[in-house]
């Protein structure tokens, strides 16, 4: 995970249809995939601009802490869940083999049991297709790396203002 | 560093890592203050009822569309509090780029070495090899005085290679200098990594 990681088209329509699935059995109100470092890999459901990269940043913070509680108390299972339960929306975070969380966003009437019994199915479908992430990479065929570095510095010009 | 080609995008993580009370996120309400308002999300930051880092700030920029890739940036301060280093070896995960905030006062010399071994350490265990990790050292609170010289300051960190910038974030002079260079580095790098990557 350190060295970069690099999501096929085809992997991610995977994923997609994995949590399309996971949310309409659960009446969840959004999903977030993210990796264990708090990069969004993929979201399901309707979310505001912005909103995905802070909850994933936030969630990837959380499942650090709570494992190195897990770890504290003798345990360390890599595939820990909890959740956070509020008045009108709840959290269920999910560890997926310490690699990727699976965060579950979900209305507080929706029971927690049917999202933690379709949750655990998603994640079971989801741990082969995140075990492919890292064997499969390279560039699209249109990908311009010097152009990329070069576009880089004029756009950090742009982006921030005097 | 991640790449999803489906949506396009490129994500880096850039981290500020240093002592407690160096201007880590000074540095970061410096950039989130300086960010185009259409290119910036939230600056998120977990603070202590005494509004001190409890356990990051975070705050993600993106840029116009580049070769086809949107690059966004994922930008974090750690706690710099001796007693939280579990937590910013938690944030250095998957880390692409690092910009260390020295205190430049005398009397904070000893701070900045032990933090500085902290950052080999984690990314060590963290499996990183700490000299390929990209790195900046700045040297923060340059307004202040009785603050070492910064040629001095870099051979006591060890970090005699490293490109270096002079900084005040309180009113963030030389912090965006530090960040477009960080940021420079990590897309360099990245460009080596996708030229080796297999087909």
């Amino acid at each position: 995970m350190n060295q970069g990681l690099h999501i096929p088209e085809e992997l991610l329509d995977r994923i997609d249809h994995i949590l399309a699935h996971l949310a309409e059995k659960a009446h969840t109100d959004s999903i977030v995939l993210a990796d264990i470092s708090g990069q969004v890999i993929s979201i399901q459901g309707v979310m505001d601009e912005g909103t995905p990269a802070v909850v994933a940043a936030l969630a990837a913070g959380d499942v650090a802490a709570m494992s190195e509680l897990s770890n504290r108390i003798g345990e360390s299972d890599p595939h820990g869940s909890f959740f956070h339960e509020g008045e009108t929306k709840s959290i269920y975070l999910h560890n997926i083999a310490g690699s990727f969380i699976l965060i579950v966003i979900f209305r507080s009437e929706t029971p927690i049991g049917l999202v933690r019994l379709f949750a655990k199915r998603a994640v079971e479908q989801l741990l082969p297709v995140t075990e492919e992430f890292e064997e499969i990479v390279g560039p699209p065929a249109d990908y311009a790396p010097d152009d990329f570095r070069k576009g880089i510095t004029q756009e950090l010009d742009d982006t921030f203002t005097e | 560093m991640f790449i999803n080609w489906k949506l396009r995008e490129i994500n880096l993580k850039i981290v500020y890592y240093g002592p407690s009370l160096s201007g880590k996120t000074s540095s970061l309400q410096y950039i989130h203050q300086r960010t185009r308002p259409d290119r910036r999300g939230e600056l998120i930051s977990l603070k202590t009822r005494e509004d001190r880092t409890l356990y990051f700030d975070y705050m993600q920029f993106e840029m116009g569309e580049i070769s086809g890739l949107k690059p966004r940036f994922n930008i974090y301060t750690v706690p710099g509090q001796v007693y939280y280093r579990g937590t910013r070896k938690l944030v250095l995960k998957g880390v692409d780029g690092i910009v260390f905030v020295a205190d430049s006062q005398i009397r904070r010399l000893n701070e900045n070495i032990a933090a500085i071994n902290d950052l080999f350490e984690d990314l060590e265990e963290l499996g990183f090899k700490p000299d390929e990790v990209p790195l900046i050292l700045q040297c923060n609170k340059r307004d202040l005085p009785e603050i070492m010289p910064v040629l001095a300051l870099k051979e006591s960190l060890g970090l005699n290679g490293v490109p270096t910038f002079e900084s005040v974030a309180v009113d963030g002079a030389g912090v965006l200098d530090g960040l477009k260079n960080i940021i420079s580095q990590v897309v360099t790098k990245a460009r080596g990594k996708i030229y080796s990557s297999p087909a």
